[in-house]
């Protein structure tokens, strides 16, 4: 047990940081929400940095730290899919990639190119013809369609791997989007005055912005150790739940301390805060 | 003590119910569902509370002399948990009747009241609040929209924000300053400005929780006649607040939260979806969390009913609506599952319209610190 980053780590972090710098951010998604809600630029840097491999070549860990890093700088891609479920289940395929439950919207489904689809103890890989996706309109910070989920090649028993990899995916994502929100808001509360103080100065703001904290670091902590140990089964479920608890809570936190400024789209807050609801809702009862 | 309706108070809920009933359309669950003000239900509202009027529903419980029927607070309490009940048709005219005319009443002229009263109860006008500036949110205090008296009218300068119904508004209820801004609460006037006037320029405001939802609202050197203030010059802040306490438990929101479960069982029933176990209790909790703010509510509106002046007791109400309005707007997501995420679904239109109710009319902090300073007896934080 060792919380400190190897210098592998730290290089992967650093490099991951400068990347999405440059490709990523509040703004770049309030572009690409505006349009697609499919960032090709940002997939396309990622690829190239040779971060797709991560999983293969270095660990899950740290395809989980990229994976959460993008999610904190809004980044719109679906690099959790392709990084570390694809991978897990021993396949080199076609990105984009989207994961499917058979049923309902599918996050980032207008742009994949593969799918993989859950289903029961199976899992089915299928291509994605253009023309196939149907796209949905949300407000839930992601872009969604809708997508035919029969036929593909069938990978039988790779079911529970799978669900328990894209538990720890989505766990992750959580984590880097109560980051997002955790540091935008509380950048917001020191500098929004009102009766003659920072808000963040009033201690039913600190109170919760602190509980805010234990929520986004637990959740960070379970999903890094739930990957490291490859997504068993137990760590898997236990890194969703505290993570989608979180996501609902947090969501309701640094809305209300936002204001009604925090609802509209020329503030950054619903980048992140949006897609919580989102990824907490996307393997719900299953 | 008693917890039961009178036969009058029953029957009239009946009225109520087949009214509703026969004149809500087919689809109305549909039309209804991104909340009063969305345009899919502007026209039919309008149509809506012309009838209502008609009939002496709109503001029962107003005096004879201004269009109303003397009615007790117990039947206006009914009249919103119906409405309301059945997603408020009357649309944005529920402001007009919880706390424009009460405040209309209590501080306006006779020529004010004269006009503005009988439009409000024929159910022909609608009006927006204009009180929240970029600087002065939950400190409204510090409002700094601008009029300066020249000859018989004002000109005013400035901003508001946040205004809410102001695209079909026909007038603003606003607060601006007439005095130094030093001066706080006690250098603010309140002037009924006709959206009409030149110099006013309303944009809309792009948002996550839906189309048309609030508005900029630009003041550039508007003229607006000394004999539209209400009240006396710089006695603004009493009316304000006058006004706000009978905004803040206004509505029964908790009605149509309530309704909103049943919509979602029904809807995830449909689905083929069995609501057992934890979602079970979920829907039960939040249920009971309706009920609470209900019987909050209704505390509220007795004191009202024995003409008692309000008290803490709204705060702590609003507290118990907004909490039980969030609660079922998380649980229409939660049980609507991914479905629920698009736009337009019942899980996405009631969560949506759930977000903002900590924020709204003054947001859940400042209720809890007027509930701990009033309610409680505690010190202010220092
Ligand atoms: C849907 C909606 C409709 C609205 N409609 C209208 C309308 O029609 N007309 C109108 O005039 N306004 C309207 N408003 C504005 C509303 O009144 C304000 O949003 C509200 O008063 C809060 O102000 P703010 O948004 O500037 O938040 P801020 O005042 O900036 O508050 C930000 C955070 O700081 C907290 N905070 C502030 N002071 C304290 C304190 N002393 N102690 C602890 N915490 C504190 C707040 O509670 C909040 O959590 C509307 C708002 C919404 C969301």
């Amino acid at each position: 047990m060792d919380f400190t980053l190897t210098e592998t780590q730290q290089s992967i972090v650093d490099s991951a940081a400068k990347l999405l710098t440059k490709h990523a951010g509040p703004k770049r998604a309030r572009q690409v929400l505006a349009t697609s809600g499919y960032d090709p630029e940002l997939a396309s840097a990622l690829r190239e940095a040779g971060f797709l491999s991560l999983m293969k070549e270095t660990g899950a860990l740290e395809a989980a730290m990229v994976t959460e890093a993008i999610s904190a700088r809004a980044g719109l891609v679906h690099f959790g899919a392709a990084a570390m479920v694809a991978p897990a289940l021993g396949m080199e395929i076609d990105e984009p990639v989207a994961l499917s439950r058979q049923r309902g919207p599918v996050r980032y489904g207008a742009s994949a190119k593969t799918l993989l689809i859950l289903d029961g103890a199976d899992v089915r890989v299928r291509r994605v013809d253009s023309g196939e996706a149907r796209p949905m309109r949300s407000n839930f910070g992601f872009p969604f369609a809708e997508l035919p989920a029969d036929g593909g090649e069938r990978l039988s028993g790779a079911g529970a791997k799978m669900r328990a990899w894209w538990r720890v995916v989505l766990a992750v994502e959580i984590a880097g989007a109560l980051r997002g929100c955790l540091t935008f808001t509380t950048d917001y509360v020191k500098e929004r005055r009102q009766f003659g103080r920072a808000i963040g100065s009033f201690q039913a703001i600190q109170h919760r912005l602190a509980d805010c904290v234990v929520l986004t670091e637990a959740s960070r902590w379970l999903a890094y150790e739930a990957a490291f140990q490859g997504a068993p089964d137990d760590g898997a479920e236990v890194a969703i739940s505290y993570a989608a608890a979180a996501a609902r809570r947090v969501f309701h936190e640094v809305h209300q301390m936002n204001g009604a400024i925090g609802f509209t789209r020329e503030h950054d807050l619903h980048v992140w805060s949006m897609r919580l609801q989102a990824l907490a809702l996307e393997m719900g009862g299953a | 003590m008693e917890f039961g309706w009178s036969e009058n108070e029953r029957s009239y809920r009946n009225q109520l119910r087949e009214f509703l009933a026969a004149e809500l359309p087919g689809n109305w669950n549909e039309m209804s569902k991104d909340g009063p003000g969305s345009d899919a239900q502007a026209a039919f509202s309008q149509a809506f509370c012309g009838k209502l009027a008609a009939r002496g529903w709109l503001t029962p419980h107003w005096p004879k002399e201004y269009g109303g029927h003397d009615a007790p607070a117990w039947q206006h309490a009914i009249l919103s948990e119906e409405m309301w009940a059945h997603g408020e048709p009357r649309g944005p005219q529920y402001m007009n009747v919880n706390w424009l005319g009460p405040t209309l009443m209590r501080y306006g002229s006779d020529e004010q009241k004269r006009f503005h009263l009988a439009r409000i109860s024929r159910g022909d006008v609608l009006w927006c609040q204009g009180f929240s500036e970029p600087n002065a949110g939950s400190d409204l205090a510090s409002l700094s929209t601008r009029a300066e008296r020249v000859g018989d009218s004002y000109a005013v300068n400035g901003q508001k924000v946040w205004t809410s119904y102001c695209k079909n508004a026909e007038f603003c209820f606003l607060l601006v300053r007439t005095d130094k801004i030093e001066t706080r609460h006690k250098g603010i006037t309140v002037l009924l400005v006709p959206m009409n006037t030149p110099g006013i320029e309303v944009r809309e405001i792009d948002t996550v929780l839906g189309d048309r939802y609030f508005h900029e609202v630009f003041f550039t050197d508007v003229r607006v006649p000394v004999s539209a203030r209400l009240g006396a010059e710089n006695d603004g802040w009493g009316i304000a607040m006058y006004a706000l306490q009978y905004e803040r438990i206004g509505l029964p929101r908790y009605a149509r939260s309530a309704r909103t479960l049943e919509l979602i069982v029904a809807d995830a029933k449909s689905n083929g979806r069995v609501i057992d176990g934890a979602f079970k209790e979920k829907l039960v909790a939040a249920r009971a969390m309706c009920e609470a703010a209900r019987i909050l509510y209704y505390r509220v509106i007795d004191q009202r009913a024995h003409n008692q002046p309000p008290t803490a007791d709204s705060n702590v109400a609003r507290l118990a609506l907004t909490a039980a309005d969030r609660a079922v707007g998380d649980l229409a997501l939660e049980l609507g599952g991914p479905a629920a995420l698009l736009y337009g679904s019942l899980g996405d239109g009631n969560f949506r319209a759930a977000m903002p109710a900590g924020v709204a009319t003054g947001t859940s902090e400042i209720n809890a610190n007027l509930v701990a300073q009033r309610w409680l007896g505690l010190p202010r934080e220092a």
